[in-house]
């Protein structure tokens, strides 16, 4: 029974530190503590060690700080540039979407006076207006999705390594 | 005096979205704040975590960087050490898992030649503290190095940089009821070791 109590007096020596103790424990905790000095050199020993660990003090060199800090401008910086090139390829990307939506009627009449000439059927010049119309498109859409992931893997805006 | 409170909290808040829009700007202002504000804090866990200091002051200038690019995703749910410790830490292990991918023992041991913790006493200490502390610092640095690093690491966190359970849990990616584990066991080695040579 006695070894009991000083068993769960180990315990809440531990538990204070890790987790806190409700008052009703500290307050017996520190009753038997103040009668039973093997339990309280245990707690001192304890508190010795977290004091100590609280204490320790890494020599800190100055220049390493201020070289983060330089880094840390530096490649700021480089990010603005890159979303402001992003954003600026996103923009003509857009313009000319925009611009192939609104010149489609006209590129159709091109295209149906070129089948008048050679006399391509109504399959074949649809077939060459979809491909005049869609091909530059596509080819813009690769070479910003190439361009994307290239600068993505030098910037290390891929995601996270799991 | 709950008036009091409710201001605090107030603030509290304002600053925490103050600090999530900065870090969404990427604002470099910012971030020369927080490196000053917690360069310290970092640069300790980082060492107690590597036990090296050259891996340490890598990893410190990446864990910056990092946190500017990563920034965005930084939503003020947790206190801002913690997301930090969370970045520095999963730096440290994909670090150190490309230079040594065995065991997580294996993981945070530094390679050799490398230079080891170095500890300084607290600067507002008196010379006779500073001598004593010195030598009680150095004998838990030693100790803490000999302890497994996964007891380690927790005992760094709850009672170097103070923080609560939860978030421990959420630095180091591993259930409550595991670091409490972690906590009573590496305390228990702790102490052992203490008690184990002369003081």
């Amino acid at each position: 029974m006695n070894g009991d109590i000083h068993e769960r007096a180990r315990k809440l020596i531990d538990a204070w530190h890790v987790e806190g103790l409700p008052e009703s424990d500290r307050a017996g905790l520190e009753t038997h503590l103040a009668a039973c000095p093997e339990c309280a050199a245990r707690a001192q020993v304890t508190e010795r060690a977290l004091q100590s660990l609280r204490t320790l003090a890494p020599r800190l060199n100055p220049a390493i700080v201020a070289q983060a800090r330089l880094r840390v401008r530096v490649r700021a910086q480089e990010l603005r540039e890159y979303r402001s090139r992003l954003h600026a390829l996103w923009m003509s990307c857009a313009l000319s979407w925009i611009l192939g939506a609104l010149t489609a009627p006209l590129l159709w009449q091109g295209v149906q006076w070129i089948a008048e000439r050679f006399a391509l059927s109504t399959a074949a010049s649809v077939t060459l207006f979809v491909l005049s119309w869609s091909v530059p498109a596509a080819a813009a859409a690769a070479v910003l999705v190439w361009w994307r992931s290239q600068t993505a893997t030098e910037n290390g805006f891929l995601p996270p390594r799991t | 005096m709950v008036r009091t409170i409710f201001w605090y909290a107030t603030l509290m808040e304002h600053e925490a979205q103050e600090l999530v829009r900065g870090l969404r700007r990427r604002d470099p202002s910012l971030l020369d704040r927080l490196i000053e504000q917690y360069h310290y804090r970092l640069l300790r866990y980082l060492l107690m975590l590597t036990g090296s200091q050259e891996t340490a002051e890598d990893l410190f200038q990446e864990t910056w960087i990092r946190v500017l690019e990563k920034g965005h995703q930084y939503n003020g749910k947790w206190k801002f050490e913690t997301w930090l410790f969370t970045i520095a830490r999963n730096l440290a292990i994909d670090l150190l898992r490309r230079r040594q991918p065995q065991s997580l023992d294996a993981l945070l041991q530094p390679e050799e030649g490398e230079r080891p913790m170095e500890l300084k006493a607290p600067e507002d200490a008196t010379p006779f503290v500073i001598a004593a502390q010195g030598e009680e610092a150095r004998r838990v640095a030693l100790l803490l190095r000999r302890l497994p690093p996964a007891y380690r690491e927790v005992l760094v966190l709850r009672f170097q940089e103070d923080l609560e359970l939860s978030e421990i849990a959420w630095v180091v990616g591993s259930p409550l009821s595991t670091i409490k584990s972690r906590l009573y066991r590496g305390l228990e080695a702790l102490r052992q070791h203490l008690e184990g040579q002369p003081s």
